[in-house]
């Protein structure tokens, strides 16, 4: 099925006037690992939040289609609604909303009827032991109060309650402890082997190499300037590791 | 040379009707002076509420009740109690069978003393006593129900007295038909080391005009927890206070307030340290959705003596429509050098990164608003007592969003 796929062609992206992405090509498979690399400001997160539908982000020209469909004409629920996830860098904090509450109207958007709340109710306990989280995260207010590990532990959370089609993750790793950061490894590998995510596929954004010695992605693509300007496999990330960006960043300005 | 002495106005046909009202009613537990006289001091005293202008409407010295729409019966109150060892009884009851305990709390708040509680006092009729002897523990809330009837005019008047170390909780349910006109006051005075926990949830219907004077005065080292949840009505204005006048005190006031369409809410709490080594706690969230307005008012006022106090008072206020007003005015007057105080105010409409988060999680933006509109409040709704009464605050709010 050629179609399947988080498809993004030529995506050329403004922010407050100025063009941030200039064209960027890159697709998803069903069930693949996509790592996104790139140095501070080359416009990963931007990718992340035009693709999901953030407003102030103006996409001037390109096309993004899930799964043959195209997304950018659809409000940002839609998008999540058709499969698409995004795990912020900096979630927003909504005092009030108990986690609980919120996992199930998310489920529930996504997934109508799907599961009565007390069959809801196990499979967030269940996931929630799997990821290591305390059953008294249910009862408290959406990231208010979280600490940075916390609130990634909740996105994780998320990530596995929704299961969605494909997901996007903006700098999970930042912030991180390395037993933090093997336990996205964890939450992603427990997504892949579980019925509703083994087709999962995956964009990790990152500008460290460490986080993919816990998710070894199938492809890595690096971003500089708001141009990929490599694609490779999992040596590629290894490469950025010993020689980091300024290689690349001079091979690039040479093709360009 | 002019005359020095107070102008007493010639009273007109519609002030007139409003004594011979007063002379219908029976002489308790106030007598007919006594009502007259205060009846006197509502129509010579001033509000001290905003008056209209720009934004508010509502012009309070010119509120009086209709004589005709005066409901002069003791009717119009319910009164749930679970607990024989609570006596609770009418006014008139309370004066005639238990005179002492009555007079230790019925007019000793001052409450009689402002305009609005001038009006309750002189037509008090229909009315509760409450009275916790020492130590005893009520664990079943008591719930007093108050409603007025489409188009008439009701005052009642709430008297708790809970003796010291003894415990209670009190939910107090206000309903007004269309067109209602509801002037009420909820005294409560406590002992030592009491607790007591008393909340007013208020959703009256289209056109109701509600004006309460809720007041306490707690004694050494008792708790005294008012929480007030304001949803009905066309007009909901009101006094919260709590007079701390003992060392010990923790007061915890509560309120919610969610004007919408034309409805217009004005509240003024007052927390009076007038004791030291006390702790006063204010949490008030507001929104406003369509045209709907709101004024607060939060005094906290620290004597010159109560060293030890330790007062904050928290103002949250949600815009949901550009056309919605809310006014936030903390004040805080502190005489004293060895206290904590604190007070914080925010208005502003919903974060746009709130919205596409849960935007981001498959909720319709309607959908995201609404579940972050009912978080706001949450905080508040929480320290309301009983989970059904919570429930209820949480749905007529859920009702108002949608």
């Amino acid at each position: 099925m050629p179609d399947h796929g988080l498809r993004i062609t030529n995506l050329r992206c403004q922010v407050a006037g100025k063009e941030i992405l200039k064209g960027i090509d890159l697709a998803v498979e069903p069930g693949k690992i996509h790592a996104l690399m790139g140095p501070n400001g080359s416009g990963k997160s931007t990718l992340a939040f035009s693709v999901t539908g953030h407003p102030q982000y103006q996409v001037t020209g390109g096309s993004v289609e899930l799964d043959g469909e195209d997304i950018l004409v659809l409000p940002p629920d839609k998008r999540a609604r058709a499969g698409l996830f995004l795990s912020f860098q900096y979630p927003a904090a909504i005092p009030g909303v108990k986690v609980a509450n919120f996992l199930h109207a998310a489920r529930q958007a996504e997934r109508p009827g799907d599961l009565p709340p007390a069959k809801f109710r196990a499979l967030l306990l269940e996931k929630m032991e799997q990821l290591g989280i305390d059953p008294s995260f249910m009862g408290r207010y959406l990231n208010d109060g979280f600490s940075g590990g916390e609130k990634k532990r909740l996105e994780m959370l998320q990530l596995a309650v929704l299961a969605p089609k494909y997901a996007i993750l903006d700098e999970t790793d930042s912030g991180l402890d390395i037993d933090a950061l093997k336990d996205v490894g964890t939450s992603i590998a427990a997504l892949r082997a579980s019925e509703e995510g083994r087709n999962t596929g995956f964009l990790i954004i990152t500008h460290y190499p460490r986080i993919l010695s816990y998710v070894v992605p199938d492809v890595v693509h690096v971003m500089i300037d708001g141009r990929i300007v490599k694609t490779g496999g999992h040596d590629l990330a290894h490469r950025i590791e010993r020689e980091g960006y300024d290689k690349l960043r001079e091979e690039s300005a040479v093709v360009a | 040379m002019p005359s020095l002495a107070p102008v007493v106005a010639a009273r007109d046909d519609a002030t007139q009707e409003l004594y011979d009202r007063v002379a219908e009613l029976d002489p308790s537990p106030l007598s007919i002076e006594q009502r007259t006289g205060a009846l006197d001091r509502f129509l010579s005293l001033r509000s001290g509420r905003e008056k209209p202008g720009r934004f508010w409407r509502v012009d309070f010295e010119s509120i009086a009740p209709q004589a005709s729409a005066i409901d002069l019966s003791a009717g119009n109150v319910r009164v749930e109690n679970h607990d024989p060892a609570v006596f609770v009884c009418d006014l008139a009851t309370a004066a005639r069978k238990r005179p002492e305990p009555f007079a230790r709390a019925f007019g000793t708040t001052g409450i009689a003393a402002t305009k609005f509680g001038s009006l309750a006092a002189a037509f008090a009729q229909c009315g509760v006593f409450v009275h916790v002897r020492a130590d005893h523990a009520c664990d079943v809330p008591i719930v007093i129900h108050y409603s007025a009837p489409a188009g008439a005019a009701i005052f009642p008047w709430t008297v708790v007295l809970v003796e010291r170390g003894a415990r209670v909780t009190i939910v107090e349910r206000v309903e007004g038909g269309a067109g209602a006109f509801l002037c009420g006051a909820t005294e409560v005075v406590t002992e030592e080391r009491a607790d007591v926990h008393y909340a007013a949830f208020q959703n009256a219907g289209d056109g109701a005009r509600i004006i309460w004077n809720r007041a306490a005065r707690p004694g050494r080292e008792a708790r005294m927890a008012w929480a007030s949840a304001e949803l009905g009505g066309e007009l909901a204005a009101g006094d919260l206070s709590v007079s701390i006048e003992a060392p010990g005190v923790q007061a915890d006031l509560t309120a919610i307030f969610f004007p919408r369409g034309t409805q217009h809410v004005d509240v003024i709490s007052t927390v009076d340290h007038r004791a030291g080594d006390a702790t006063s706690e204010t949490l008030v969230k507001t929104a406003a959705l369509e045209r709907g307005q709101a004024r607060f008012l939060g005094n906290i006022r620290i004597a010159p003596h109560a060293q030890g106090s330790d007062a904050r008072l928290r103002d949250d206020a949600l815009l949901l429509s550009p056309t919605a007003h809310v006014d936030s005015v903390p004040a805080l007057e502190i005489g004293a050098n060895a206290v904590k105080a604190y007070h914080g105010a925010t208005v502003g409409a919903i974060d746009a990164e709130q919205i596409f988060y849960m935007e981001s999680r498959g909720l319709e933006r309607g959908a995201a608003e609404r579940m972050i509109a009912l978080g706001f409040f949450e905080p508040a709704i929480e320290r309301f007592p009983t989970a059904q009464l919570r429930d209820e605050i949480r749905a007529a709010l859920a009702a108002k969003l949608s």
